[in-house]
């Protein structure tokens, strides 16, 4: 181990990587407070020069994204609004987010932007041992959403070979793979397993693609998901988190335990859930508060990220000095109540992925039937099962369930190709309640 | 890392003084903004340790 991007910035001691970003932090929100007409308003009251110590950052109000939605709504210049920290002029790409929780927010790059943001991500490419005698395969669409776009340029950048692998259905990609002899992926951990599936119909064997490393993206990966893929295909499976709004900010290393925060590119503050207002400890459950400190097009300070995270060490075998992320455990609003419990619906994943390789898809759908909650779990299973043991699975499946959740579900088994398939963000989880 | 960040300031100041050279052709101009931007970069990447700057 120890094989660096940047040897100097990732291996800074984190006192010094915290002054660094002090300084980033004060230089952006001067910025931002003389560029961007949202933080011209939300600054109003706040004289930057009094941002004299780390500690005065948290006098700084957090950015939420209704905020970034309501500075573009009606807001000249269209479709940026308030959010532009440059003149409109240069800007030179156009991203969307998912809209998986409302109204997309549009994001402007500069030319200078994204080309901070490649470097940012090249760190994450790095990290996962991607080197230049890969031939990335990108299984993605190439359309608005930031996803990917970095991943092939940072991929180039670092010295990859990077074949586009858009336009193409799932069949096509594997035959594209097989044919090039790829053998680094970047995708949805969804989607890579799809693939996976896609191959395994076509009489192929997923470790004979010859796939040697995968980067995840764009959704929560558990570690036995992770490991699903890792055996899947007889490769190496890394992660890494991050947002159109905030950029890609955290990777994971060889070691393969928890994410580094790409230091001194962001900010991140892990913050208790409660109060918002303290750093948690070592071991401790936070939420994201995240600030891209050289980003200028689309300045965003302090954005609460509403992901919640386990704080791990500055510390790692692999020689980095950044702070770690430890668990990824998921979105505040995916952490439901349901009957009084409180739900997950990662749990349901780690289940699934770590205990029945026979799934092939899944679905969970929570209704309200009267006053009752009632939780539907529709299976798909590997299509060479027989009946009786598609139902013996069904069975396991619901017990199982029950002993993780404290819940209880029906399970009910659908036909082969039934459920959606997803190659960007998945959307297994369906709470219908006040819905009907 | 001081002769390094040296080395970027001085190339800042040849591409400042190559973009203004430049100012009626615009390939020579918006490549030598080009390089400004990567010095932009540079300059994130090779903070001083102790003031960030």
């Amino acid at each position: 181990m120890g094989e660096f991007w940047n040897a100097y910035t990732e291996t800074l001691p984190q006192e010094k990587l915290q002054n660094i970003e002090f300084s980033y932090f004060k230089n952006l929100l001067a910025f931002a407070k003389a560029n961007s007409e949202l933080y011209k308003d939300k600054l109003k009251g706040i004289n930057t020069e009094d941002i004299k110590t780390f500690a005065d950052i948290k006098k700084i109000p957090f950015t939420y994204k209704e905020e970034l939605r309501k500075w573009q709504e009606d807001v000249e210049p269209f479709p940026y609004g308030g959010l532009l920290g440059i003149d409109i002029a240069n800007v030179s790409s156009f991203r969307q987010t998912s809209g998986t929780t409302g109204k997309p927010v549009y994001v402007p790059e500069s030319y200078e932007s994204w080309q901070w943001r490649i470097e940012s991500w090249c760190h994450i490419l790095y990290m996962a041992g991607f080197r230049p005698r890969h031939r990335v395969f990108l299984p993605f669409g190439y359309n608005v959403y930031v996803a990917f776009w970095e991943a092939h340029y940072a991929a180039e950048k670092i010295g990859c070979e990077v074949v586009p692998g858009g336009a193409l259905d799932t069949k096509g990609r594997v035959n594209k793979i097989l044919e090039l002899k790829a053998n680094a992926m970047c995708g949805t951990p969804t989607y890579l397993l799809n693939i996976a599936q896609e191959a395994m119909s076509m009489g192929i064997d997923p470790k004979t693609l010859g796939i040697e490393r995968a980067l995840g993206a764009g959704e929560p990966l558990p570690e036995a998901t992770r490991k699903r893929i890792e055996a899947t295909y007889n490769c190496k499976m890394y992660d890494h988190i991050g947002s159109t709004e905030t950029c890609g900010f955290a990777g994971m290393c060889e070691a393969q335990q928890g994410l580094h925060i790409v230091e001194p590119f962001f900010l991140v503050e892990l913050l208790d859930k409660d109060t918002l207002s303290k750093e948690v400890a070592e071991g401790e459950l936070g939420v994201i508060v995240i600030t891209p400190l050289g980003r200028r097009s689309f300045p965003v300070i302090r954005f609460n990220t509403n992901d919640v995270a386990v704080k791990g060490p500055s510390t790692c075998e692999c020689g980095r000095t950044s702070q770690k992320l430890m668990e990824i455990v998921g979105r505040v609003d995916d952490i439901s109540k349901i009957r009084g419990v409180l739900f997950s619906p990662k749990t349901v994943e780690q289940l699934i992925r770590s205990e029945f390789p026979e799934i092939v898809e899944y679905e969970l759908v929570v209704t309200r039937e009267d006053i009752m909650d009632k939780i539907t779990l529709r299976m798909e299973a590997d299509p060479k099962l027989s009946r009786d043991e598609v139902e013996e699975v069904a069975k396991r499946l619901g017990e199982r369930h029950k002993i993780k959740t404290n819940l209880s579900c029906k399970v009910v088994v659908e036909p082969p190709g039934t459920l959606p398939r997803y190659d960007l963000k998945a959307k297994r989880f369906k709470d219908m309640r006040g819905k009907h | 890392m001081d002769e390094i960040r040296n080395e970027i300031l001085n190339i800042e100041k040849s591409a400042e003084r190559l973009k203004a050279l430049a100012k009626d052709n615009n390939a020579i101009r918006k490549n030598a903004e080009i390089i400004l931007t990567f010095l932009y970069i540079l300059k994130f990447i090779t903070p001083t340790a102790d003031t960030g700057a």
